[in-house]
């Protein structure tokens, strides 16, 4: 097992969240582990293949709910409003990528976007935003 | 906004951690709100206010009085 040391800099919401997030992620490693291996193995096919197939979306959604959470629980509102900002900005990050890779993928410019992706490209997105947000307030400072 | 925050804390002697202990929020936060980065909820600028037992115009500028 591995710990998570007590980081001052944590608040109990965040130190939650990263708990919940942790477990999360290992969870679904391990269901689309075990999913991929049984629809390949056993070749499953109506209601068990729909389930195999829905299965690792779960720890996914559960997550997106953690996220929502602590966006509930966190009580420095400085904190919450910077991690918003982040996410309407990835958001919007997300979106305009997207946008543009489906009018290419229209045309037949480039290959099918998988839309399981959706939330990992997301996640990236707003881990982007947040680091450009700490150049730019190194650089010059800006508001939250 | 423009603000004394600085200044009240420094005269009392605090950290930005003592202070943002004393608001429950993070040092971040009152980093934030002392250079003008971050405007407080009407909420959080009443209690910085009363925490010092001063009116909220004495702690922040009015953005319509500022130069």
């Amino acid at each position: 097992m591995f710990s998570i040391r007590r980081d001052e800099r944590l608040n109990a919401a965040q130190r939650r969240y990263v708990w919940q997030a942790m477990l999360l992620v290992g969870v679904y490693v391990v269901v689309l582990m075990g999913c991929t291996w049984a629809i390949r193995v056993h070749a499953p096919k109506g209601v068990e293949l729909f389930l195999l197939s829905l299965l690792p979306s779960l720890p996914l959604l559960g997550w997106i709910g953690a996220l929502g959470l602590y966006l509930r629980a966190e009580r420095d509102e400085f904190i919450r409003a910077r991690l918003v900002a982040a996410m309407i900005g990835g958001l919007g990050l997300m979106l305009a990528i997207t946008t543009v890779w489906g009018f290419l993928e229209n045309g037949g410019a480039v290959e099918h976007f998988p839309t399981f992706l959706t939330f990992p490209l997301w996640a990236a997105c707003f881990g982007l935003w947040q680091c450009g947000r700490s150049i730019r307030e190194r650089i010059g400072g800006s508001r939250a | 906004m423009n603000n004394h925050l600085r200044d009240l804390r420094t005269t009392r002697g605090w950290s930005q951690q003592e202070l943002g202990e004393r608001l429950e929020v993070s040092r971040q936060s009152v980093n934030a709100i002392e250079t003008g980065r971050y405007d407080p909820s009407l909420p959080l600028a009443f209690r910085i206010a009363e925490l010092f037992g001063l009116a909220i115009e004495d702690v922040f500028v009015s953005p319509s009085k500022e130069n």
